[in-house]
């Protein structure tokens, strides 16, 4: 059997990327919201993404560290052209992740502190990922345009971890802080509506390759349901939204399920876009990848160890179903 | 050395000299927080129950520290030096690799369940996460130190078609330093959380007076120190002899000798100056080195001149290799005393106690100060007699790098801050925390 190790790495690495966002992206989201929620609430937020959180930034190290290992020129290009952006996701990932434990431990105006930057640190990281983003699809040409069309992006994720945060809020808790989730959740969508929209519309303008690939009859047709499938579950997250607030009967954990369907959806236009190119019109897989006896020995620990690891995250899960309760560490 | 090398080295330095602190807490303390929840399972106490859980938050803080700072490591390796993995990607990737797929995931996970999931499954459940915890951060250090020990001293690999690639991943894994760096670390780790513990149990029966549980902390603190300590003098030595043998040039700049010659002193205290290649104001034992290094007192040493001009800066690492062995000593003596003072219940005096106290962070001290010795002490190589550090250096601007610079500085320092007010915070409070 003959193994295309680069492929299959370029599909981990997607694969592990795809989790971040969403893993990471619902606690994100419930950092950004902790303004709007009074002080009970936000404990109660901070008890729904407690045990998780760590774990969740675990996938960006994943993603990152096959895009290091399994690309490693390509690892140095991406970073190097981002170098600036990345610095202020990770000194916001920094502050959110310990004023998370600071927070718990501290009284008064000094949790009033943590909180906020708690706040500033998620929206920070956010906004630098989607920056970050608009940097890399536009194949990091520098210009006036190109900085704004970033800018968007970046206010647009964070719109779309507000979704993922809202929405998981929805799935944990119930009351008002429920109720109220809602109505975030709602205005997260039309973000991501934005978000979706402009990157759609702005690859194929930017990258010929990206055009040539979508605009090819009759093949526009089938991927077609791509962008109608995003619609469907935008739709999905509307109308659930709009039944659990009118009191009507809905499953909880349906709102989530559509932001995540959005989010992977749209991760896979991405991806049809950008494959098979890891720097966009630059540098393919095949071009960036490691030797094969370094990517061989890297898939043998990953074939032993993936099951284990869906399996304990999957159990991890299961032992904090349900809607959160206040009190962490008891 | 150029502007940008200077500064990507500086911000490096800087990043993993402050990650290092934490893991080196972490990895001896989830041991020890798993012994206290045996305790507990096994007594049914609670004042064992109420140990564990300040512990369990002592953990989680610096956890947490952990894995944000490591975070930018990981990013680091790109942005500053994408040389690294250009030349040898082949094999530190899949060690970095498995760090990640064995070691982060495991800890993070059950982490969760080790924190808030008590009161959400069986006991031995929260036993199993509490130990996978403790496992997961131990197989994260055998990864990096087996990655840091290859760089060091490799072994395992071959060349094909230009690239450098693993032939023997065995030997890449267990390369001539690496059973010494790793036991040398563990060590470290372990002489690191047994003095935290006791030094904050202390400080909490100076705060809060007669308090049961951290008198019970403040022993097993001592006692596991006071065990280690001579441990970690005898595994050093031999690690300094391993270095002597494969990295001869860290041992003329650990020993400041600067002429290859027979019967070398062995300078204890000097001023080393670089220009002249000459100690000042040297204190030394005639012979001694050799004696030490080679167990003969008339046997050659390898001076700094043998390996010029790919020669490590010599002040810093003879400093800090003085500074390491100097905190180690005292750490020694601090141990023992404590322990024999706490012998069958006995409170210690005051006194003591303000000790201690002062000692909590002495284990950092020597960890960072026998880092020093070992990153500078190798210097001009990245991995040695393969890549230079200036040959790894990534595109970055000064100004970038130094707009980064002053952001990580800025906020490594109200990090650190935070972190101690909320460590003494804690212990002050006692077991009702």
């Amino acid at each position: 059997m003959n193994l295309d190790l680069p492929l299959v790495f370029a599909a981990l690495m997607g694969l592990a990327m795809l989790m971040y966002v969403v893993l990471d992206g619902y606690d994100l989201g419930v950092g950004m919201l902790m303004p709007a929620a009074d002080a009970r609430e936000q404990e109660l937020m901070v008890a729904s993404i407690g045990p998780f959180w760590d774990a969740n930034e675990t996938w960006l190290v994943l993603g990152v560290g096959i895009l290091l290992v399994a690309f490693p020129v390509a690892h140095g290009i991406v970073l190097g052209a981002l170098y600036l952006p990345v610095a202020w996701m990770l000194i916001g990932l920094m502050l959110r992740g310990v004023a998370f434990e600071f927070r718990i431990k501290a009284e008064g105006w000094h949790r009033e502190l943590w909180n906020g930057l708690f706040w500033f640190g998620s929206f920070l990281a956010s906004f630098a990922q989607g920056f970050m983003l608009g940097r890399y699809i536009t194949g990091f040409h520098a210009g006036f345009g190109y900085t704004v069309f970033a800018l968007l992006v970046g206010a647009s994720l964070c719109g779309g971890y507000v979704l993922l945060g809202a929405t998981w809020l929805v799935l944990k808790t119930q009351g008002v802080l429920q109720a109220k989730a809602l109505g975030w959740a709602r205005w997260g969508l039309a973000w991501v509506a934005l978000a979706v929209a402009l990157v759609s519309l702005a690859t194929p303008v930017v990258s010929q390759s990206v055009h040539a690939k979508w605009f090819d009859f009759p093949r526009t047709l089938a991927l077609m349901l791509l962008p109608l499938a995003t619609l469907a579950a935008g739709w999905l997250v509307w109308a659930s939204t709009g039944r659990l607030k009118r009191g009507e009967a809905q499953a909880d954990w349906v709102p989530f399920a559509g932001a995540v369907a959005i989010f992977a959806l749209a991760f896979a236009g991405l991806a049809y876009s950008l494959f098979p190119f890891v720097v966009i019109d630059r540098m393919t897989i095949w071009e960036a990848a490691s030797h094969p006896s370094a990517l061989g020995f890297m898939l043998a620990g990953v074939a032993i160890v993936l099951p284990f690891l869906v399996a304990y995250t999957a159990f991890a899960y299961r032992v904090f179903r349900g809607k959160a309760r206040p009190g962490l560490y008891e | 050395m150029s502007e940008v090398l200077l500064l990507s080295r500086a911000q490096f330095g800087l990043n993993i000299g402050f990650h290092i602190l934490f893991p080196s807490l972490t990895i001896a303390l989830g041991w020890i927080l798993f012994y206290f929840r045996i305790r507990y399972a096994r007594s049914g106490d609670p004042a064992w129950l109420a140990t564990y859980k300040l512990w369990t938050k002592v953990f989680a803080l610096s956890f947490a520290m952990g894995v944000v700072t490591g975070i930018t490591m990981s990013f680091q390796f790109g942005t500053n030096w994408p040389g690294f993995m250009q030349k040898v990607g082949n094999i530190a990737g899949p060690l970095l690799a498995y760090e990640v797929l064995t070691a982060f995931f495991l800890e993070a996970t059950f982490l969760g369940i080790m924190l808030f999931g008590m009161n959400r499954v069986p006991g031995w459940v929260h036993i199993f996460a509490s130990a996978m915890v403790a496992i997961g951060t131990t197989l994260s250090a055998f990864w990096i130190l087996a990655l840091n020990s290859w760089m060091q001293t490799p072994a395992g690999q071959v060349t094909q078609g230009g690239q450098i690639i693993a032939g023997d991943w065995w030997q890449v894994l267990f390369n001539p330093s690496f059973p010494f760096r790793f036991t040398h670390m563990l060590l470290a780790s372990g002489l690191t959380a047994s003095f935290v513990v006791a030094g904050l149990s202390a400080w909490r029966l100076l705060r809060a007076g007669e308090d049961g549980s951290a008198r019970v902390t403040l022993r097993t603190g001592l006692v596991l120190a006071a065990i280690l300590a001579p441990v970690q003098v005898f595994v050093g030595d031999q690690h300094g002899l391993n270095t002597l043998e494969h990295q001869p040039a860290k041992i003329a700049a650990i020993e400041a000798i600067w002429k290859t010659e027979r019967s070398v002193p062995l300078v204890l205290l000097a001023i080393p100056d670089e220009d002249k290649r000459r100690n000042d104001f040297a204190i030394e034992i005639p012979k001694g080195a050799s004696l030490l290094l080679r167990h003969d007192a008339d046997a050659e040493l390898k001076g700094i001149d043998a390996f010029a001009p790919d020669t490590a800066p010599v002040a810093p690492v003879f400093f800090a290799f003085r500074a390491m062995v100097g905190i180690g000593m005292l750490m020694l003596l601090a141990a023992s005393w404590g322990a024999w003072t706490t012998r069958r219940g006995r409170l210690p005096p005051r006194w003591m106690l303000w000790t201690l106290s002062g000692f909590t962070f002495s284990g950092w001290l020597a960890t960072l100060c026998g880092w020093l010795v070992t990153e500078i002490g190798r210097q001009p190589w990245l991995v040695t007699g393969i890549l230079r550090t200036a040959d790894a250096v990534g595109g970055a601007s000064g100004a970038q790098l130094g707009a980064s610079l002053t952001g990580y500085v800025i906020t490594y320092t109200a990090m650190f801050l935070a972190y101690l007010v909320v460590l003494t915070h804690l212990a002050g409070k006692g077991a009702h925390a």
